[in-house]
């Protein structure tokens, strides 16, 4: 008697969404089945991987990525070479130095870099604020307006500043929107339905429903995905259909796993080997648990984790 | 679990406005009250169009097209004593947001409705009732398991037939509310589905009492496991007690604007 | 699994008979379904019927006992497919595998880098569990058992990775007490594996070629009365893994199909030979979705902290919160001058806070309360983090004995702490830091 599954294929949908534009444009989801589930239903769009560089340069990456970017002065020419990298599929610009508990970077300054680095790549642009709502407000409207016409995601339109970002990634631009929450499954609703009210066209819409390194309170990553993901598939809940983008970088590199040197912590062997396998481990189980797009930093990882999705697509 | 069906009913032939349209093949009244009734929350819309002995055929043809291509393949339940003209209707119906719903066969001279949903793959709603209303829950569950045999001989998955115990009218018969209750309870313990016209308790009382009355119901029927009933969607406070009920029973998530969704 | 009354009244008899007391089948079903009667009361309900439905009353899948002593452990006996709906029971277990094809200094260079992995996180001991030995043919049965005598002493639960049954037999000799898992029945052999499996009393892994041969493998074991059984996951290709860890944890638990509810092995380390980073990702997706063991090349410290922690993560209890243990934690070689900060025992709190203090480069001391486990507002408001409760945790602690420097920060969220603080903390300075733990590195280095 042969295995008969029966199969998990739901009638509805994730939205497909398409990021960047002309040959390099690429599209996330239009899945009706859990993530990897092919078993079940094949799965067209396989999940993308980006890769992340800051407007704080060479200087802001750790060491162990540095190596890769050798050469470069500008963060145009790593945005350049970025793209060279095996299995990146989109950039991202993470403005951290625009915070104002930070380094607090003009936003003029912020937006030149974003200019020099869409000039000088094609690929589909991700543009990561500095997490302060106001500046964020004012870094996506400025940043939408140089790359109109470049189809850019804007990551990410918070509670507190939707109607904003809103208005200006989405309406005035026709950018993609990032919708962000943190592991609250029902803001993540709501903001989705604020965007829409607000005119924003839903399959504009990328959510960002937060992520913890490995470790660190994973569980509500885990389960707020499980819980969006069978709310859109198995309740049919248009509002929460969106694709899921998730930043890993920013989470993993700061953690001391891989930010303590084999000094720090002899028993833990090599830095760079954990600093990698931290995003690696950790952008798996976003990937098993519902992203569709996630965010790296180490060449290596995005390797590793382009090769994933294709060894299960 | 999935949301609460509401099954829209103001596609009767009992309104007169509605009954001239259906008659002159009038499609603005038609699509206008459709339209409200979509606005509002209904998932499925009811089409009643009486005994229809004559045109029956043509005239639901009409209808299931007319909602279809304006209202992107809306859902329909198809509410007619001729069983040619539900078919007729299920021959032009397009699937592709939901089967089309047989309303209704009972326990006794329609019990054939069943035969007809089974052989074109429909959900059937099945009124627990033989002749004359039933005197107890022992009664309503022989309906039930008459019902559910015949339907699933006839090849039909139970969950697509959607039992409905018969709202009765409080006034008059207010000694039965909380029997029709317990029978909500025991499909459910059952893993059936149900539906019913639940307003029906409310019937000949003050316009301004029925919304209200309609809601309590709502919300305890809910509780017992009602998972769809046939209603007015522009009732807007039963409207607001299905959307937080489904929140409470996580048929749904919350998001502060759940009401405006 | 709970039988909905549907299901029971399916196989009832539908004759309506009263004679079980109740007025039809159905209503007889339901009491059934609700444990009020006794399926008995019918005497007609056929007994193919009654062994359908004690079936489908089964666990959806087994729990499964490995090793011995203070090595053995469970798997398996899972009810649910996402943790939110209840919680998983067993977490996932790890293996390193070594071959009868190494020589000696390999396999004890592979066993020493296995155990060096040894540690505790939030009190639980996180270490490779388990070593899977494979078996290689060309240095045959003899060598085997000397590998499998070798590395049976080491205190980790053996896999015998071995389709061999000679050699099958002659390793069980020498380690069956250890009750390792017998991973080595195929379409082939499974009635032999079965003998020796039975024989030796441990549990027997199942393999095939696709997922069809393993199902009828499972099955043929089942009819042989064997249900001490776990199943290889398709080593065909990551995706064919995949699928099949997946279908049949999905077939047992939802569809009650229950010649699929036995715990998985999945061979990473075959998937993706030599690939590290690759293994690590593999590593990271079974434990998500649904590997209770899974095999890979080398367990180091690079895989092992992301992993444990993930795994940590996903098994938790829901209902329950994660605690660390109270005390105080010297940070940055904080000594007795050093500053003072102080929060709850939540564990998520304690790692988002302990990382931001460790950025900072500060030398401080973080003080944990005995908070219940509960968030800091939380915990505040069931008062299990109150000025009270703090001065009688320091004085349990002897904070004061401990450390000199009398500078104390306390989190944001319970400013209006401070004063009350003061009162019951003469000599403490009490500093309100930040509400949110990423602005601790700023705060700190601004202090300074």
């Amino acid at each position: 008697m042969p295995f008969t599954a029966k199969s998990g294929k739901f009638s509805a949908s994730i939205n497909t969404l398409t990021m960047g534009t002309g040959e390099k444009a690429i599209v996330l989801g239009g899945e009706n089945v859990f993530p990897f589930y092919t078993f079940d239903a094949p799965i067209a769009n396989a999940p993308k991987v980006g890769i992340e560089i800051t407007d704080g340069g060479l200087e802001a990456e750790p060491d162990c990525v540095k190596k890769y970017y050798e050469g470069c002065t500008t963060v145009a020419d790593m945005a350049k070479k970025a793209a060279t990298f095996e299995g990146v599929d989109f950039l991202s610009l993470h403005l951290e130095g625009g915070d104002p508990n930070g380094e607090n970077k003009p936003t003029e300054d912020l937006i030149k870099i974003v200019k020099e680095v869409a000039d000088a790549v094609d690929l589909p642009i991700v543009i990561s604020g500095c997490k302060n709502v106001e500046k964020d407000a004012e870094i996506f409207a400025k940043a939408s307006e140089v790359l109109d016409g470049r189809n850019a995601v804007m990551l990410a339109a918070k509670e507190e500043n939707y109607k904003n970002v809103g208005a200006s990634a989405g309406l005035a631009y026709k950018q993609v929107v990032g919708a962000e929450s943190a592991d609250d499954i029902n803001l993540a609703k709501q903001l989705n339905v604020l965007l829409t009210q607000l005119g924003v066209d839903a399959k504009s819409i990328v959510m960002n429903v937060g992520t913890a390194a490995a470790g660190y309170g994973y569980e509500y990553v885990v389960s707020t995905m499980d819980r969006i993901k069978a709310a859109a598939l198995q309740q049919g809940d248009a509002t929460l259909q969106m694709p899921i983008i998730t930043p890993v970088a920013t989470e993993t590199w700061g953690i001391k796993e891989s930010v303590a040197t084999e000094e720090d912590m002899p028993e833990w062997g090599d830095q760079e080997a954990r600093g990698i396998d931290m995003e690696v481990e950790t952008a798996a189980a976003d990937l098993a648990s519902g992203s569709n797009a996630v965010i790296l930093k180490h060449p290596e990882s995005v390797a590793t984790i382009a090769k994933m999705i294709k060894a299960l697509i | 679990m999935g949301k609460f069906v509401v099954i829209g009913e103001r596609l009767s032939t009992t309104a007169p406005i509605i009954n001239k349209a259906f008659t002159e093949r009038d499609p603005e009244p038609v699509l206008k009250r459709a339209e409200q009734q979509l606005k509002a929350g209904a998932t499925y819309l009811d089409v009643n169009i009486g005994p229809a002995e004559s045109d029956g055929e043509d005239l639901m043809k009409w209808a299931v097209q007319l909602l279809q291509s304006h209202f992107d393949n809306v859902p329909l339940a198809l509410d007619t004593a001729n069983k040619k003209a539900i078919e007729a209707g299920i021959s032009v119906y397009n699937r592709a947001k939901g089967k089309p719903i047989v309303n209704s066969a009972d326990a006794a001279g329609r019990i054939e409705y069943l035969d007809l949903a089974a052989a074109n793959d429909a959900i059937c709603i099945a009124l627990c009732n033989g002749e004359g209303i039933a005197k107890d829950n022992d009664e309503r569950m022989m309906y039930c398991q008459t019902l559910l045999e015949r339907g699933m001989e006839h090849g039909m998955e139970a969950e697509d037939i959607w039992f409905d115990p018969l709202f009765l009218v409080v006034k008059g018969m207010q000694d039965k509310q909380m029997q029709i209750l317990e029978c909500i309870k025991m499909f459910s313990d059952m893993g059936l589905n149900s539906t019913g016209g639940l307003s029906n308790n409310s019937n000949g009382m003050p316009k301004a009492i029925r919304p209200i009355m309609d809601s309590a119901l709502v919300a305890m029927a809910m509780m017992q496991g009602l998972t769809s009933a046939i209603v007015n969607p522009n009732d807007l406070r039963l409207m607001e007690t299905i959307k937080s009920c489904d929140v409470f029973k996580g048929n749904t998530l919350y998001a502060d604007s759940y009401l405006e969704i | 699994m709970a039988l909905k009354g549907l299901d029971i009244f399916k196989l009832s008899p539908k004759k309506n008979c009263k004679e079980c007391g109740s007025p039809t089948c159905m209503a007889f079903s339901m009491k059934v379904a609700q444990g009020a009667v006794s399926i008995d009361a019918c005497p007609y309900f056929s007994e193919d019927a009654k062994a359908a439905m004690s079936e489908a009353t089964a666990p959806p899948m087994k729990t499964i006992k490995v090793g011995a002593g203070e090595q053995e452990m469970t798997l398996g006996g899972e009810t649910v497919l996402f943790r939110h709906e209840k919680t998983f029971v067993n977490k996932t277990r790890y293996a390193v595998d070594i071959c009868s094809c190494m020589d000696d200094a390999t396999i004890d260079a592979k066993v020493a880098e296995l155990k060096h992995v040894d540690y505790e996180r939030i009190g639980e001991r996180m270490y490779v569990e388990m070593i899977d030995v494979e078996f290689d043919p060309a240095s045959g049965a003899d060598r085997y058992a000397e590998v499998v005598k070798k590395v049976a002493g080491e205190g980790r639960v053996l896999i015998l990775d071995c389709q061999d049954v000679d050699a099958a037999k002659a390793a069980l000799e020498v380690c069956k007490e250890t009750k390792p898992i017998l991973n080595g029945a195929n379409a082939q052999n499974y009635k032999e594996m079965n003998d020796l499996a039975t024989a030796a009393g441990v549990v027997l892994g199942v393999h095939g070629a696709d997922e069809n041969e393993l199902y009828d493998t499972l099955a043929a074991l089942e009819k042989l009365g064997n249900k001490n059984l776990v199943f290889n996951a398709c080593t065909s290709s990551v995706k064919a893994a995949f699928a099949s860890a997946v279908q049949f944890r999905k077939a047992a638990i939802k569809d009650s199909n229950r010649t699929c509810g036995y715990p998985s092995i999945v061979n990473v380390s075959k998937l993706a030979k030599g690939d590290s980073h690759m293994q690590a990702a593999l590593l990271s997706l079974f434990t998500v979705k649904y590997g209770s063991i899974v095999v890979a090349e080398k367990i180091g410290y690079a895989e092992a902290l992301p992993l444990y922690g993930l795994r940590q993560n996903v098994f938790t209890d829901p209902q329950k919160p994660m605690k660390v243990e109270p005390g105080i934690y010297p940070i940055n070689g904080g000594d007795e001058n050093s500053i003072c900060l102080t929060t709850v025992d939540f564990a998520l709190t304690y790692f988002v806070v302990s990382g931001e203090l460790e950025r900072s480069g500060v030398p401080c001391n973080l003080i944990i309360n005995d908070a219940g486990g509960l968030s800091v507002l939380t915990s505040w408001a069931a008062g299990k983090f109150s000025s009270s409760s703090i001065a009688k945790f320091f004085q349990e602690q002897d904070v004061e004995g401990k450390i000199k420097c009398r500078k104390l920060c306390i989190p944001g969220k319970v400013a209006v702490l401070k004063g009350e603080l003061e009162a019951k903390m003469p000599g403490w300075e009490i500093i309100v830091a930040p509400r949110e733990a990423v602005q601790l590195v700023k705060f700190l280095k601004d202090m300074q």
